[in-house]
């Protein structure tokens, strides 16, 4: 017995040592930021920070929801989970004179229909979903359009993300469509033309959609261009390559659930990101285009000119960014068992 | 109340409390969410409804059930395949020996089991260990594509449910009386016969006890079709998930969670029921 009450004493002293610090609770995505900026931000601010990962906006959304994101201080929702968050009173509003770095941000970016003024997010990245080849296999004049992946050559050699919202994003495209298009017809049409892109698939990542790409598993596919360029690091025959009828586009932003407990540790922690040389190493890491205008202006001219991270200001006119559809991700989700089930 | 009696209530007590806290809460939560109506903000809401039941009668949702005990049932026939007569050998093993080889079966376990997917895709991909000797050694011309197949998938469920099949085997073939085998032979029985006859009847419930072992996980493990089979087929999980996270509509996933739960009722009510009539047949 006295054994066990010894234990249980050695597994209490972490928790009592730390009680006494400021603690921060980052929520992020996987693979969304290099563990030296945390250090970095500890060391500067003293403020602990405990770092939780997720692996898309809809995990994150039934955590943060259900708990009106009590345990979380800071949070990154793309564009169209901003917009959801924001309209059901889960955000808390960012105070901008707190933030001496808001000043480093691409206007371009700011004052969005998702969140006008930015009253409730500071956004983080922006990046796009596009096609990705290995050169070793492919000519790049193979891969120009979505509509190359139906190319019979590709036969069980594709890597698609397993997401809903994107594959089906793809047909919709290629039939004229918007990806936000809310249609039960239209859907229904681009899931037709998914289904016969079936045999071309090989494998539907939901986790790493570069590693297929680097297991030689996969010739080609559609990845985001983070994942092509921290692929093209390891490999460099990986190609990223914005298709002719135009990407899709996202944006992530930080914000602060309405009931997180430590708001104020949560506005040093944006503006710590918000700094150049931060955002620069974001960047540099994860391959993402940072929101962060200042930071581009340092960058070397190498990454700068890298048009997976920066597309040409035209690929972005093309492309279009992803927004809420409400319900009609029932009729998405409806085709999307279907198309799992060979139906 | 002794102090012994005091533990025992003290043991009873920790795990009632803790099994109706997490375990029987929960499901109980699970069974009244899949009577409400889906809501986009609240998750689920009034008033009551029995639609979602209606929608699981849909071919697209029968393939799905059946996608899923496809993989179980081949699963939990490749374990029995394998598990036995390795059960079987381990049980005849030198007595010193055998300590060694259980725990050789258990260590896996040590390890959570996605890592060990995850070591599966390092062994099988196509610039992975198996293709890199296969192609040195030129035995093959082209890396053989492993990753990302049905073969791939079976390789991950049997690997990773292989010990629970062979452990109830275990427990049954050690117990079992040699003398009986001698005697059989001794009567004119050849080895066929003698298996057949009474080494088989014998360990039913510990192939039983396995078969359910394995093919009640193996409608769970989602991630091992989808790591490495490519998510390419929906199964049961992957859809209760999909439903919860994806659509939203978390009736309809608590709706298809009561149905395979009641459908896991049924088959262990089939093995009670089996074996109960085996231990009375047993004991006459």
């Amino acid at each position: 017995m006295k054994k066990w009450i010894v234990i249980l004493c050695l597994l209490l002293v972490p928790a009592l040592a730390s009680a006494g610090d400021r603690t921060l609770f980052v929520y992020n995505w996987t693979e969304y930021m290099p563990d030296e900026v945390l250090t970095a931000f500890e060391e500067k601010t003293g403020i602990n920070v405990v770092y939780s990962t997720y692996d898309s906006n809809e995990s994150m959304y039934a955590k943060v929801k259900l708990t009106q994101g009590k345990g979380y201080d800071v949070v990154f929702p793309s564009t169209y989970f901003v917009h959801k968050m924001r309209k059901e009173g889960l955000l808390s509003p960012i105070d901008h004179a707190s933030l001496a770095n808001f000043k480093h941000l691409d206007p371009v970016l700011l004052d969005k229909p998702y969140d006008p003024g930015n009253t409730y997010s500071i956004p983080y990245v922006w990046g796009s979903t596009a096609l990705a080849f290995n050169r070793d296999q492919v000519a790049p004049e193979k891969m120009q359009s979505w509509k190359d992946l139906w190319r019979p050559e590709f036969k069980n050699r594709l890597v698609m993300n397993d997401d809903v919202r994107e594959v089906l994003g793809v047909g919709l495209i290629i039939n004229g469509f918007s990806v936000n298009d809310t249609d039960p017809d239209h859907i229904r049409m681009a899931y037709e033309s998914i289904r016969s892109l079936m045999p071309n698939i090989r494998v539907f990542s939901g986790d790493s959609p570069k590693q297929p790409l680097l297991n030689l598993e996969a010739w080609a596919g559609m990845v985001w261009n983070g994942e092509a360029y921290m692929a093209a690091q390891d490999f460099p025959a990986i190609q990223y390559a914005y298709p002719e009828e135009g990407a899709i586009f996202w944006v992530d932003s930080m914000v602060i659930p309405k009931e997180a407990r430590n708001k104020k540790e949560a506005l040093a922690f944006i503006d710590f990101i918000l700094e150049p040389e931060n955002a620069l190493l974001v960047c540099e890491y994860i391959g993402y285009a940072p929101a962060n205008r200042t930071a581009v202006g340092m960058m070397p001219e190498e990454l700068k000119n890298n048009p997976t991270i920066f597309p040409d200001p035209e690929d972005v006119k093309k492309g279009e960014f992803q927004t809420d559809v409400g319900d009609a991700i029932l009729v998405y989700e409806r085709y999307w068992e279907r198309l799992k089930t060979g139906m | 109340m002794n102090e012994k009696q005091g533990f025992k209530f003290f043991a009873v007590f920790l795990n009632m409390t803790w099994f109706a806290l997490f375990v029987l809460a929960p499901g109980l939560m699970v069974v009244g969410i899949s009577f409400l109506t889906r809501d986009i903000s609240t998750f689920f809401a009034w008033p009551l409804t029995l639609d979602h039941y209606r929608e699981l009668v849909d071919p697209v949702y029968a393939k799905v059930l059946k996608n899923s005990l496809v993989y179980s049932f081949n699963t939990t026939l490749l374990c029995l395949g394998i598990g036995y007569p390795f059960a079987w050998f381990l049980s005849r093993a030198p007595g010193h020996r055998r300590p060694l080889l259980l725990m050789m079966v258990i260590i896996p376990f040590w390890t959570s089991s996605l890592i060990r997917t995850y070591a599966l895709v390092i062994l099988m991909k196509a610039n992975g260990i198996i293709n890199t000797v296969l192609l040195a050694a030129g035995l093959v011309s082209e890396p053989v594509s492993m990753l990302y197949t049905d073969a791939a998938v079976y390789v991950g469920l049997v690997y990773s449910l292989l010990p629970f099949m062979i452990l109830p085997l275990y427990a049954v073939l050690e117990k079992m009386d040699i003398r009986l085998m001698e005697a059989a032979r001794d009567l004119g029985a050849g080895s066929f016969q003698v298996f057949i006859h009474v080494v088989l009847p014998l360990s039913l419930p510990g192939v039983m006890a396995g078969c359910i072992m394995v093919f009640l996980p193996a409608m769970g493990l989602f991630y091992i079709p989808d790591l490495l089979g490519g998510a390419k087929t929906m199964l049961v999980g992957n859809f209760i998930k999909n439903q919860f996270l994806t659509a939203g509509n978390w009736p309809f996933g608590s709706a298809a969670s009561v149905f395979l739960l009641l459908l896991m009722v049924v088959m262990l009510g089939i093995y009670f029921f089996i074996s109960t009539r085996f231990n009375r047949s047993q004991e006459s």
